[in-house]
């Protein structure tokens, strides 16, 4: 394999392990960056859009909308939660931690009683088609029929080449849409102003006539569609289960704290910048478990030296520069 | 800071000092009457020493969890993971001890002392570093994860043994059958407990007994009124002059060390290490829930809740609807939160001694009179 190759390899998987780690804890993070509180049942919520678009498409809704109806169901889930139980541990964090534990076992378990232990796993969409890199090819972008008549009737790939799925390119596309949206969200919109204010001083906000309540139960409606649609979106690649949010919550935890809440949008980015590299360099040198073990160790030493978070770091030199 | 008078009296009052929740002939009358009654249960009220062996052992890891969350304002996501590495201490010391030593000393003194110097590694990097609270409560959850991952991949004997203990990945610590019972003693005059046996019952309840009176001693010293100090207001606490950091990685070891005695009792009771009981989700949500709906801020209350809602876990698993188990204890906690913070023993013990109070006020009134 040659150098070329390699390297593209290595972008590949970095943009790979950056969208899931923008996916899976962009809805944490907006929670966290705006209330303070770290949402447990974020994995349940996640889960709760897989569990639509599993529906969805199995009644012949298509995909995109399918993932519409996850972020929608998911967000209605959200805003249930906060208006029934999280609202009143807004003062309290680790009150708040401990509840929304509470709630993310009970959602798991009733989804385990309600649906079994597991769903009928849906096909990734465009998983024929394929990008080849390498050998003798270069770079091809193939279809299922060239593609099956390049691998030929053993269905291995001449040496030197490496092919990855489409699916995986348009979930970075998106991840990467949805923290634009977001940021475009707070930045040019009334309830992003709204929610700035709150979040800067809530008792200033609501004393300028601002229901800093409804806000509150937006963002958690909002963080829980985001949720919702990273759920729907795994979905299509990973098999469903009650517990299918578990897998992504310990590391959308670890992205949200090294992110800090400063800023969520700009510690988001720099979190899941220098957490995907950590994970992919170690991942790729040593084994998966290694490369978790890699994003622990450096989401310790990050706050070690940054104890806000690498956006509480960033607005610190911002200020200093100012 | 209070005058401690010397002594025996110096003791006594430590154990009824008002760190902790119930003082006063009300509560040592029940309590020795508890006590007494918790020692004939197996013989005289019918209950099951197999049962309630996995009870009492859950009472050390609910104090544990209490000191430091409850009385430090610490709180950790991932306690079991202390539980876990003082089981895996014990099994591996256990079964490449056992042939040399005959007693399970070393193993348990392993199983306390592993967990507490890890602890102490882990807590100097996030006490000293100032991390803030919500961080500790989801890296010591991470943690606890890590070790589960770990622990499932090492199927490998070749790779993963010590001696002749093989971790053996997700079926446990292997051989099963070389992981030793609780045994003290020297060459004949050893005495060992079968922790499905009655023998073991009465060895956890002297020892949970001690360890709470030697608590509730430690909670009422000057240590313990620094902690909940710390717990109220840190930032004053220091300006005191104290190292706040200091006494959280105290309080921290001490905890996990607790965490760890729990777990090397839990392999000596079961004779068994399995990495997702010990390490897993619900392992780590299960001590925070009897904690919370018992009561965080007083150990008698945080102990009685983790021997009522395993008694109350159990009754649910084995009868009928054991899917619903989960779905309960879950809902448990969320209204024990919503609707008494301070948790259910708490609670009831603040209406008891309201009314104590009150009554008691009558009588001196109509004897005034």
């Amino acid at each position: 394999m040659n150098l070329g190759t390699e390297l593209f390899g290595f972008a590949f998987q970095y943009i790979d392990s950056i969208a899931f780690l923008i996916l899976s804890a962009i809805g944490l993070s907006i929670i966290f960056g705006m209330m303070g509180v770290i949402n447990m049942a974020h994995g349940e919520l996640m889960m709760i859009g897989a569990y639509v678009t599993a529906y969805s498409i199995h009644n012949g809704v298509p995909v995109p909308i399918a993932i519409l109806f996850a972020g929608i169901g998911a967000g209605i889930a959200g805003v249930i939660m906060e208006r029934l139980i999280i609202r009143h541990f807004y003062k309290q964090l680790l009150s708040s931690l401990v509840v929304t534990w509470g709630i993310s076992m009970v959602i798991s378990q009733l989804f385990l009683v309600l649906f079994g232990p597991t769903m009928e796993s849906l096909r990734t969409p465009f998983s024929t088609v394929r990008i080849l890199i390498g050998g003798d090819i270069g770079f091809a972008i193939l279809g299922p029929e060239s593609f099956s008549a390049l691998a030929g009737a053993s269905g291995r790939l001449p040496p030197g080449v490496e092919s990855f799925g489409i699916y995986r390119i348009i979930m970075f596309v998106m991840a990467v849409l949805l923290i634009a949206a977001i940021w475009a969200l707070m930045r040019y919109t009334e309830f992003g102003g709204r929610a700035r204010a709150t979040m800067d001083n809530p008792k200033m906000a609501n004393a300028l006539g601002i229901n800093t309540s409804r806000i509150y139960a937006y963002t958690f409606g909002l963080g829980s569609a985001l949720a919702g649609i990273a759920g729907g979106m795994f979905a299509l690649t990973a098999s469903i289960t009650p517990f299918f949010g578990a897998a992504y919550t310990a590391k959308a935890f670890i992205t949200v704290v090294v992110g800090g809440s400063a800023n969520f949008i700009t510690g988001l980015i720099g979190s899941v910048l220098t957490l995907g590299a950590v994970q992919t360099i170690f991942t790729n040198m040593f084994s998966v478990y290694i490369g978790f073990v890699g994003m622990i160790a450096a989401a310790f030493l990050i706050l070690l030296l940054m104890p806000t978070g690498i956006s509480g770091f960033i607005e610190r030199i911002k200020a200093r520069s100012k | 800071m209070r005058q401690q008078k010397a002594g025996l009296l110096g003791f006594v009052g430590l154990l009824n000092g008002p760190q902790t929740m119930g003082r006063g002939w009300l509560f040592w009358g029940s309590f020795v009457v508890v006590v007494f009654l918790a020692y004939i249960a197996p013989t005289h009220l019918g209950i099951k020493p197999y049962k309630v062996n996995e009870f009492l052992v859950s009472g050390f890891l609910a104090a544990s969890l209490s000191i430091l969350w409850g009385y430090g304002g610490i709180l950790s996501l991932g306690q079991a993971a202390f539980f876990g590495i003082g089981g895996y201490t014990f099994g591996v010391m256990g079964i490449n001890l056992w042939d040399v030593t005959g007693n399970t000393h070393l193993a348990f003194l392993g199983g306390i002392l592993v967990p507490t110097i890890f602890a102490a590694f882990i807590g100097a990097i996030m006490f000293f570093a100032r991390l803030k609270g919500v961080y500790i409560a989801i890296l010591m959850l991470v943690l606890s994860l890590l070790f589960e991952t770990f622990m499932l991949q090492t199927a490998d004997p070749d790779v993963y043994s010590i001696g002749k203990a093989m971790l053996g990945g997700s079926n446990g610590l292997r051989p099963a059958s070389d992981i030793p019972s609780a045994a003290f003693g020297w060459g004949d005059a050893v005495a060992e407990f079968n922790g499905r046996r009655v023998g073991f019952y009465y060895f956890v309840l002297t020892l949970l007994i001690a360890v709470y009176l030697g608590l509730r001693c430690l909670l009422n010293s000057s240590f313990g009124y620094l902690l909940v100090a710390i717990r109220e207001d840190p930032d004053r606490t220091a300006t005191f002059g104290y190292d706040v950091r200091l006494i959280q990685l105290a309080v921290f070891c001490i905890a996990a060390a607790l965490a760890g005695l729990a777990g090397s009792l839990d392999t000596a009771r079961i004779n068994r290490v399995d990495p997702e009981l010990v390490f897993g989700v619900s392992a780590n949500i299960m001590v925070v829930i009897w904690v919370a709906v018992g009561g965080r801020k007083d150990l008698t209350a945080a102990i009685l809740g983790a021997i009522t809602l395993e008694w109350m876990f159990l009754w649910l698993t084995t009868s009928g609807n054991p899917e619903y188990a989960q779905i309960v204890m879950g809902g448990i906690l969320i209204l024990v939160m919503l609707i008494a913070p301070e948790g259910i023993f708490i609670f009831l013990g603040n209406r008891l001694g309201r009314l104590y109070a009150r009554s008691a006020a009558l009588v001196s009134r109509q004897e005034g009179d």
